[in-house]
């Protein structure tokens, strides 16, 4: 009972270690990277006061710096909006124009990886990234209203489009190249090379650059110092992205509380453990008080009872192990179905807490075998 | 845990050196048993309540009739009891003074017995009950095949293999005889060691013993009920 006691508890702790090791590798292994969990886009909240003054929605440098400090953000950008005019015009018989904006992100915020993601000054073909949400509008909303064409992202990207820059003065057309969607950033991006180029040429004199969307990198946006930094200052963020802070939340707990049952069981198991020993011992009495008679040292009788359990704590933190092994294998088959990434074999941890958990039931028997021994003198 | 057959490691312990230097002497100084005490004092005692030395390598005879402690005095020279006033001093040192471990250590390598109740392990033959004792020891003392010998010599080699509890208790007490003899000793007690052996067999034991004393320089303490010719002895005791 008590083999199967320990078996158990030393089932649920090494489950335990290994959904937690599962998990961060689900959350910040790179085979999972999930753009939408670490990547969030900061602004503040337009109010109806604020209304009518769009310099209240600019983070000020102090601002920006603050953020730049939390602990939680890894990287941070300035989304930087245009100081021009766009007009995107589709060619041939489309005849769809449109009046539009760019923003841009440093290019380390870019989720689409493209060759073509790069302009040079001359270069008269501008990469843009469209989100992706604004295609589907296009697609299930607009175009069935008004009995146009659904477009591909693949035809989207073949298509090109006309752009024309303006700021009153000047206008010139450049081609747009659609290189990709983006589920990240919910706008219109292009390079920040051509961004600052564009800016510098077209832009208002005198008006200088500023920041009313900031992305940050966070490796755990279901941080709740995270969310409380956005609660205090009035930001905002995709309120959607947060809520996997939740799942994570609840997650942990299952796996926390499995971990303290298995906790629980262990000390159950360590004292049937110990209590079994004295029993052992308190039957064996006659015996090893002869033992001891005869002139066996109290380190070779330790040494004897020890040798009667320890193989068994061993078989059962390989059994466990093996257990552990098998069900982590299971669950890397059934989540890689669900494209999710584990490791097929259990973590370091893992292995770790097996070894602690039967280093800590032979202490416990070496302490109890010891008292007792020594008592029974 | 049915089967209690301790295959028992070296000690750790390694031999401290000074148990070699001097032949261990035992020493009795004024002892007397607490649950004997009113009646021996009314009568003459060779041992209880006098200062009495056993010089190493004699051999000693304890006569003693039944009821007047003779079983007692192997236990408080052997330690296994303590329920006794004075001192029972070994290298001039009372037994309360030693350590479980310096005790293991003597039992192991100075002092031997062979008790009147004998004690063997029930649920060991005969030979693993020689065994046990045999590998007790860093090294053992004896060989196999010196067992084997021994055994020969006192009639129980088809006994060997025999559960002790099916052994006669002549049987018995010639295998704790062996058992005695198998470690090495300075000194070895014995409680009425022929009490159910026949003549022969007695003869036989008696002449192995006095060998393996021999050849270990050592002495042995004796006690019986009568007088006997077993030995040479060099001091004779009344309690």
């Amino acid at each position: 009972m008590a083999s199967l006691g320990l078996g158990i508890a030393m089932v649920l702790i090494l489950i335990a270690l290994q959904a937690n090791s599962d998990f961060n590798q689900l959350l910040y292994s790179d085979k999972n990277q999930n753009e939408t969990a670490d990547f969030l886009v900061i602004n503040k909240k337009v109010t109806n006061s604020m209304m009518g003054q769009p310099q209240k929605t600019v983070f000020s440098p102090e601002e920006i710096e603050n953020i730049r400090r939390q602990p939680f953000v890894q990287a941070s950008g300035l989304i930087t909006s245009s100081k021009f005019k766009v007009v995107a015009q589709a060619p041939g018989e489309l005849h769809f124009a449109t009046d539009m904006f760019f923003e841009s992100v440093p290019d380390s915020f870019i989720d689409v990886k493209e060759e073509e993601w790069k302009w040079e000054p001359g270069n008269r073909i501008i990469p843009i990234i469209l989100p992706n949400d604004f295609l589907n509008l296009y697609n299930f909303g607009f175009s069935l209203s008004q009995d146009l064409p659904q477009i591909s992202q693949e035809t989207v990207k073949a298509l090109p489009l006309q752009i024309v820059i303006s700021n009153g003065l000047i206008s010139e057309t450049y081609t747009g190249h659609i290189v990709g969607f983006s589920d990240r950033i919910s706008s219109f991006l292009v390079p920040a090379s051509f961004m600052d180029w564009a800016n510098e040429k077209y832009g208002a004199a005198g008006t200088a650059a500023t920041a009313s969307r900031i992305v940050i990198k966070t490796a755990d946006p279901s941080n709740p110092t995270l969310v409380k930094f956005l609660d205090d200052h009035g930001y905002t963020t995709n309120q959607d992205k947060l809520k996997f802070s939740k799942t994570r939340v609840i997650v942990q707990t299952i796996v926390s509380v499995i971990g303290f049952f298995g906790l629980v069981l262990l000390f159950f198991a360590l004292l049937v453990f110990s209590m079994f020993i004295q029993l052992i011992i308190a039957a064996c009495k006659k015996e090893i008080q002869l033992l001891v008679t005869l002139g066996t040292a109290p380190k070779q009788l330790q040494r004897y009872l020890l040798k009667q359990f320890v193989p068994l704590y061993i078989i059962i933190g390989i059994v466990s192990l093996l257990i552990v092994v098998a069900l982590q294998y299971q669950a890397h088959l059934v989540l890689a179905r669900h494209d999710m990434a584990v490791s097929p074999l259990p973590a370091v941890w893992t292995f770790a807490g097996a070894v602690v958990v039967i280093a800590l039931v032979y202490i416990v028997n070496l302490v109890t075998v010891r008292k007792y021994i020594l008592q029974d003198q | 845990m049915s089967a209690f057959i301790p295959v028992l490691y070296p000690a750790l312990r390694k031999p401290d050196p000074k148990y070699y230097l001097s032949l261990m002497q035992i020493q009795l100084d004024q002892l007397l048993p607490v649950p004997l005490k009113d009646k021996i004092l009314q009568r003459k005692s060779g041992i209880w309540n006098e200062n009495i030395v056993f010089n190493p390598g004699s051999f000693v005879k304890i006569k003693a009739p039944s009821g007047t402690g003779k079983t007692t005095l192997v236990h408080y020279l052997y330690n296994i009891r303590n329920d006794y006033t004075g001192k029972v001093l070994v290298n001039g040192k009372p037994w309360s003074e030693y350590g479980r471990n310096e005790i293991a250590f003597l039992r192991q390598q100075q002092l031997s017995v062979i008790f009147q109740d004998l004690r063997l392990f029930e649920q060991l033959t005969a030979l693993e009950n020689i065994e046990l004792k045999r590998v007790m020891t860093p090294t053992p003392y004896c060989t196999p095949e010196k067992v084997a010998a021994m055994a020969a010599r006192l009639n129980v080699t088809h006994v060997l293999h025999q559960s002790s509890k099916t052994l006669s208790y002549g049987e018995r007490q010639r295998i704790a005889i062996i058992r005695a003899l198998v470690q090495p000793f300075e000194w070895l007690l014995m409680d009425e060691p022929f009490s159910h052996l026949d003549e022969e067999n007695t003869r036989r034991a008696a002449a192995l013993i006095a060998e393996e004393c021999s050849a270990r320089k050592a002495g042995f303490i004796l006690t019986d009920l009568d007088d006997d010719q077993h030995f040479a002895y060099n001091v004779l005791y009344q309690l």
